[in-house]
């Protein structure tokens, strides 16, 4: 597909999520691209409709609408090209709907090449149902009946470094093949395998798996020694298979395949990749979160590298009343300082369950659906740090000075302190009505310490712009830089646990904008900066508490002001609130008013 | 009491008769030795008396005599004489002799100290000691209250050593309790056996075998069977993922010990048939032989996991320098102090000294031994806080030069009570007021 | 004009239904194509095999392993009852022997003397399947499984607890916003389905399950009532596997809601007829509602005309579904379009709602279903 890129005026992305179906409509305005319009509309992807297409139409109906723009024809298609006011250029599409693309991985050694191909799978956007592996603890009888019971879309089999073993990974092979997994898409669907495991092995692992079921491709190793993993061929893979049999068997994505002008990515993926691209750019670390309906992703880039988890059962509709029976009901009542009937509450959450599309209406039900997103986010960060760790089964190089810190390898690679960059995204995030709600949510559940940016995707564009970087980078960088991401401003966090009231450092602030101050163990300061203010701060911590440079040590920070502005956090890491109901009532009340979370508590009633 | 009372008596005692003597003094006798004192020996059986007496003005060794060398050659004291007498024999037949005076025992110039283990338990005995001159003249006597020796139930000066027995034992005893009821008990997680179910992996995932070498001791030595404890984790872990096990061995007996191990070790994980006793093999029993030919073993198949369990000399350093060339993970333990450095240097992991044998109890998971590994863990925590403590003591005394008062009391305590052999004892020390610390 | 949200539920008086029936795995189908079946004959059996109990016969006797064979009293695949004893020592001078008696009932599956493991195997696990809902055999797959068919009203619920059973339709309440109490529940409800009105209270679960009640079908209950009656916080919304002696199906949410007039009414008509119900919920991709099933006589009841989910407009009747006025019941007063600033300061496309009272409210258009009545 050619495209020309000077002609390109008018480009409209959509990206059909579980829950609903948003598009956004991108202009080119005096040379340059801006987002201008957006809209969005319940997904078809289920019966009744079961045509996601349905939901597309309506959702660029009402782009169109109210652009002004005739973008639909007649019969519900995209109204291309563009001819004077009315129409598209381009149109692109990512999809997490119908369940997303669900895979399961196989590889030798749980922690070893079967993580590294679960880490594969996960940043193409998958949805890992179950990891196989030969010390998996199941017996292979057992193994045989699970992959019976999945019903993956795709299977990623991995295993052996180059060169290494050949008999386990032909084991797997061989497990797959009686097992015959039954698609969700019907019998006549051909399953598609890749193999990315040790090149050794791929010439039997192919005689294993000839079978007329299956479509096997095999590709690179993913980890051709266990020192390095090389998971780019097997997940640009996984995104071609994904196009070519999953979309094709999905209601309407046929169509809509047809419609698009660039290959429908796997939303999350698509959200990897305009992260990956951002850190790499501006050499940052990032974490970006989308939570959703029925899931929470949690992207991280550090150092370079690059992980992503889906927490399959935290999210605020499908899964709200997940997260408070895991999250358990006191915890998140924590997070809210007033009195709640707890009764009332459970009906509440299992409402929104039930009807996940609601909004809340009363400032209350928006305080406490905040509350649960907080535990939602955080138990995702948590699953997060375990994952991302380090590689395993790697040589240790070790000095005598090592005696007594024996580290063992797979360590979780996140580290909040050098942490630069928290991405917020997703409805509970970035519509809240006011950004201080969005910034101490963030604050509060992923705990950033030292000097930290806050930002959120205004809404949601971070999948339309990852296909769109793929196809028209400079449009994609261009609406992402001025359009896409709207700072919040920045988190300042003394690690560290004191006394409540005793001193955790002293602060002084010069540049646009000049303040000084101390920050008390508890306390917590909003400072306002606008998004074109920036400012150094110096900070001086007492003994105990550490903001970058070190327990006790002085360090300055470049600070960058936003919507919400400058926070200053002296409530220590890790964050504990008082365990005492009143108490912990108490200085949330406090932290809500320094910042002006919610502005009327009384308004309690919506008056018309 | 008993002790303060006969001091007051032994004065009065040697200071009638020295006034007597001076007063008779037309030859010089030998001033008569004072002070005697005769108490039973404390914390034994009953069968010895300790008697302690004041040396004689007279006696040139007395660090009293200030002009020693003034002294009358004729008064000079050679030799102290003790005489014995029973005065009640409780009951039993008594010789007529020993009811009279009897010389017991003589005592060199310059003694003061003598112990009589000649005696009866239960019996109650008179003492009196006089100065002999050179010349063979005595002095007068000096006397004693009786004494009768008894038998203590308990050596007191060993209480301290009691108690902490007693706590060890209550720690340890509570903990294995406490394991056994099915609680769980913290265990640091070591490092060291974490990492084998790594290097296993690694193995595995390489498709190379792993070696495992148990040192060059016979199986009689602790360090080699607490390798077979840490050989069993391995092979189970290697049975699981379906690694390959290779095991030289430097003895002989080591090697059926081994194969017993590993052979167990394959069915506790469910695959028998994958057990092979050929790998578990006896190269030689010379060191440097040994040596050679696992490092060529290890050159040709390069394993991706060598572990060295056990004790070593010398070959630490080659096998480890060789398993880090060929690029295997390579964990090592070994209760060698001087081999440690070379492990910790060229290993990935290394259980150091204790770390080793800890290890053993942690992979059992049996309630005995975690449970002593965490009471010993306690019991050590107590003596080091003893230990921090008289440092600390110790330090301020010497800051503050003092020389007396409650720092120096507890030192005392502490050394001479509680590590030494005074038992219980009084704090502050002896028959010091402890009242008298406050000011 | 904009589509209102439906959760989609279908409430229909008639429709074909069809049911298939499968077995886990391979067995017996009894029925053949075009038998006509009843919702409680069991169309296909087999047995699943036990529960495996592993005994290692080395350590429970304190022997070697290869000695374990020549200790057991039985070979492999005879029948041993529960504390009859299997294995025993040989003793000295056959005194002092040991026996070991069988903690199952089973059989001894295998001996191993290498490990000295001895294998039991339970008895099997009957596996039956029944016809659901009375109809006739449409298609049967041989050794697997067969399809039912049947003209049935057919009502999905929202969300449900329990799995697939049947019995006769009785209503327990006179009107569908009265809150079923266990004073309602009354002996003769043994093997029904009983029908509440508006909220389900747990002490009506709980003396529901005394008489023998089959399912409980309400409007509504609490959610700290479900808690208490499952044992746990349900998280994850799949159900259908809970083994509670009752199905309980709400048919619009949590809280104190009436049920809808229409699934009321239609629930009227056909009181004392059979109704088939399962409980089974998925709330996620690939969504399964909890369903009561009526199967009717031809000419009981018309089809209806297939009603789309319609759009809002002025008149129309709807529900508010999300606090501060959930399970209120109105018309559309208005339909402003711009955007209004809702009480907890989010701007948010909304509508007025006329209350039956007469009061109006905004509300978000997110947060209105339309009903019929």
């Amino acid at each position: 597909m050619t495209i020309d890129l000077e002609n390109i005026n008018v480009i409209l992305a959509t990206d059909c999520g579980s829950t609903t179906t948003k598009a956004i409509l991108i202009e080119k305005i005096d040379g340059q691209y801006r987002q201008t319009y957006r809209g969005e509309a319940p997904t078809t992807v289920e019966k009744p409709f079961a045509n996601v297409t349905i939901g597309v139409t309506n959702a660029v109906t009402e782009v169109g609408e109210l652009a002004g723009r005739k973008l639909t024809n007649e019969d519900g298609t995209i109204n291309q090209p563009a001819q004077g006011d009315d129409g598209c250029d381009l149109y692109i599409s990512t999809s997490s709907a119908g369940g997303g693309l669900q895979m399961m991985v196989a590889g030798v050694i749980a922690e070893m090449t079967a993580a590294s191909a679960k880490r594969a799978a996960l940043g193409a956007g998958a949805i890992v149902m179950d990891v196989i592996s030969t010390n998996d603890k199941r017996r292979p009888h057992e193994q045989i009946q699970r992959i019976r019971e999945l019903r993956p879309d795709m299977i990623l089999i991995s295993g052996g470094t180059d060169g290494g073993t050949t008999e386990k990974v032909v084991q797997l092979a061989e497990l797959i093949a009686p097992a015959k997994p039954q698609p969700r898409f019907g019998s006549e669907y051909e399953m598609p395998i890749i193999f990315a495991g040790n090149k050794m092995a791929a010439s039997e692992v192919e005689l294993a798996l000839q079978e007329d079921w299956i479509d096997l491709a095999i590709v690179e190793n993913l980890r051709p020694k266990l020192e390095q993993e090389n998971l780019g061929p097997a997940r640009d893979k996984i995104h071609d298979v994904f196009l070519e049999h999953v979309m094709a068997h999905a209601p309407g994505y046929d169509m809509l395949m047809d419609w698009a002008d660039a290959p429908i990515m796997p939303t999350p993926g698509a959200v990897g990749d305009i992260l990956q691209t951002i850190a790499k750019k501006e050499n940052i670390n990032v974490v970006g979160v989308d939570i959703g309906g029925a899931t929470t992703d949690v992207f991280s880039v550090f150092e370079g590298t690059f992980n992503r988890t889906v927490s399959a059962n935290l999210g605020m509709s499908y899964s709200i009343s997940n997260v408070c029976a895991e999250a358990t009901m006191p915890n998140v009542l924590r997070w809210v300082h007033f009195d709640m009937d707890e009764r009332q509450l459970r009906n509440r959450v299992k409402n929104k369950m039930i009807r996940p599309t609601t909004i809340p209406q009363s400032l209350e039900s928006l305080i406490f659906e905040q509350a649960v997103a907080r535990e939602a986010l955080r138990l995702a960060y948590i699953q997060h740090k375990e994952f991302a760790t380090t590689l395993k089964g790697v040589q240790q190089q070790r000095t005598v000075g090592d005696t007594f810190s024996q580290q063992t390898g797979g360590n979780t690679i996140v580290n909040n302190m050098t942490l630069n960059l928290l991405v917020a995204s997703g409805g509970v995030l970035s519509h809240a009505p006011n950004m201080n709600q969005t910034a101490m949510m963030l604050v509060d559940s992923f705990e950033p310490e030292g000097c930290t940016d806050l930002a959120k995707d205004s809404i949601f564009m971070m999948p339309h712009l990852g296909v769109l970087s793929a196809v028209h980078p400079e449009a994609a960088s261009q609406v992402f830089e001025r359009d896409c991401l709207v700072y919040l401003g920045t988190c300042i966090a003394a690690k560290g646990l004191g006394k409540e009231g005793k001193l955790c450092f002293n602060w002084t602030l010069s540049g646009d904008v000049n303040a000084s101050g101390t920050c008390n163990f508890g306390d917590l300061e909003l400072i306002d900066m606008t998004p074109d203010q920036t400012a150094t701060i110096l900070c001086d911590p007492v003994r105990g508490f550490d903001l970058g440079a070190g327990n006790g040590k002085k360090v300055s920070h470049e600070v960058r002001g936003g919507t919400v502005g400058l926070i200053i956090d002296g409530r220590g890491r890790p964050l504990g609130l008082p365990e005492d109901r009143q108490q912990c009532q108490m200085s949330m009340k406090t932290w809500v008013e320094n910042m002006a979370l919610y502005e009327e508590i009384d308004v309690a009633v919506a008056t018309a | 009491m008993k002790k303060s009372h006969t001091f007051y008596i032994g004065v009065f005692v040697s200071l009638a008769y020295s006034g007597v003597a001076s007063a008779l003094s037309f030859e010089t006798l030998p001033e008569p030795p004072t002070n005697l004192v005769v108490i039973d020996t404390p914390d034994d059986a009953g069968n010895s008396v300790e008697l302690d007496w004041a040396l004689s003005g007279t006696d040139i060794f007395n660090p009293l005599n200030e002009n020693a060398s003034d002294t009358d050659p004729s008064a000079i004291v050679s030799t102290y004489s003790i005489e014995r007498k029973i005065s009640d024999a409780n009951g039993s037949e008594l010789d007529e002799a020993d009811s009279n005076w009897q010389k017991v025992s003589e005592a060199g110039a310059g003694e003061s100290h003598w112990t009589d283990r000649t005696v009866e338990r239960g019996w109650t005995y008179d003492y009196r000691i006089c100065s002999v001159g050179n010349q063979g003249d005595s002095s007068i006597w000096c006397d004693a209250e009786p004494v009768t020796p008894v038998m203590q139930m308990f050596n007191m000066s060993k209480v301290w050593l009691a108690i902490f027995m007693l706590i060890f034992g209550g720690f340890i005893a509570y903990y294995i309790n406490y394991a056994r009821s099915g609680k769980p008990l913290w265990v640091r997680k070591i490092a060291g056996l974490e990492a084998i179910d790594e290097a296993v992996g690694r193995a595995t995932e390489m498709g190379r075998p792993v070696l495992f070498v148990i040192g060059i001791q016979d199986i009689n030595e602790i360090q080699t069977l607490a390798g077979l404890t840490v050989l069993s984790r391995v092979a189970k872990t290697a049975a699981e993922y379906g690694a390959q096990i290779e095991v030289p061995t430097c003895r002989s007996l080591v090697m059926a010990a081994a194969r017993e191990t590993v052979e167990a070790a394959y069915l506790a994980a469910g695959a028998p048939d994958a057990y092979q006793p050929d790998r578990i093999h006896y190269l030689t029993d010379e060191q440097f032989a040994f040596v050679a030919g696992v490092t060529g073993y290890m050159v040709r198949e390069e394993p991706a996991a060598c572990i060295y369990m056990g004790g070593f000399y010398a070959e630490s350093l080659i096998l480890a320098e060789t398993g880090n060339h060929i690029g295997a993970i390579q964990v090592a333990g070994t209760a060698m102090p001087s081999q440690l450095p070379f492990f910790v240097a060229s290993c990935d992991y290394t259980l150091i000294g204790e770390e080793f044998f800890a290890a053993s109890a942690y992979l059992s998971g049996d309630p005995l031994q975690i449970g002593s590994l965490k009471g010993q863990d306690y019991g050590k925590f107590f003596s080091v806080l003893i230990l921090v403590a008289g440092i600390f003591i110790a330090s301020i005394i010497s800051l503050s030069h003092s020389e007396e008062g409650l720092a120096v009391d507890s030192l005392n305590y502490i050394k001479n009570n509680m590590l030494g052999s005074e038992g219980l004892g009084s704090f502050g020390g002896g028959d010091t007021d402890i009242e008298g610390d406050d000011s | 004009m904009a589509h209102a949200y439906t959760p989609g539920l279908k409430v229909t008086n008639r429709m074909k239904h069809s049911a298939v029936r499968m077995l886990p795995i391979k067995g017996d189908v009894m029925v053949k194509v075009g038998d006509s079946v009843v919702a409680d004959q069991i169309v296909a059996a087999t047995y699943m095999p036990g529960d495996v109990y592993p005994l290692n016969m080395a350590n429970l006797l304190a022997v070697p392993p290869k000695d374990v064979l020549s200790l057991m009293m039985y070979k492999e695949g005879h029948k041993v009852e529960k504390g009859e004893p299997i294995a025993e020592t040989p003793g000295i001078f056959g005194k002092f022997k040991k026996k070991y008696n069988s903690p199952y009932v089973g059989t001894i599956e295998t001996v191993s003397d290498v490990t000295g493991q001895v294998i039991l195997r339970g008895p099997d696990i009957p596996v039956e399947v029944k016809a659901y809902i009375t109809g006739t055999v449409t298609d049967v797959n041989p050794e697997i499984g067969c399809t039912v068919e049947s003209d049935v009203a057919f009502i999905q619920g929202i969300f449900g607890i329990g799995g697939e059973t049947c019995g006769t339709i009785k209503f327990a309440v006179e009107s569908s916003d009265e809150t079923l109490t266990a004073s309602s529940i009354t002996s003769d409800m043994k093997g029904c389905v009983v029908i509440g009105g508006a909220r389900i209270t747990d002490d009506s679960i709980e003396e529901a399950r005394k008489v023998g009640a089959v399912a409980l079908i309400g409007g509504g209950m609490d959610d700290q009532d479900l808690k208490e009656f499952l044992g746990y916080d349900l998280g994850v919304a799949i159900t259908g596997s809970e083994k509670k002696g009752i199905t309980v199906i709400v048919t619009e949410g949590f809280g104190d809601i009436a049920m809808a007039n229409r699934t009321f009414n239609l629930l009227k008509r056909f009181e004392g007829h059979e109704a088939s119900v399962n409980g089974a919920t998925q709330i996620r991709a690939g969504v399964m509602r909890p369903e009561i099933i009526i199967p009717i006589e031809s000419g009981d009841s018309e089809v209806e005309k297939e009603h789309e989910g319609g759009y809002l407009e002025i008149g129309k009747s709807l529900r508010i579904i999300r606090d501060p006025y959930f399970g209120i019941i109105g018309t559309v007063k208005a339909l402003p379009s711009e955007p209004h600033v809702l009480g907890s300061g989010s701007k948010a496309r909304v509508l007025e709602v006329e209350l039956k009272t007469g009061e109006s409210v905004i509300v978000p258009r997110a947060n209105v279903e339309l009903i019929e009545e």
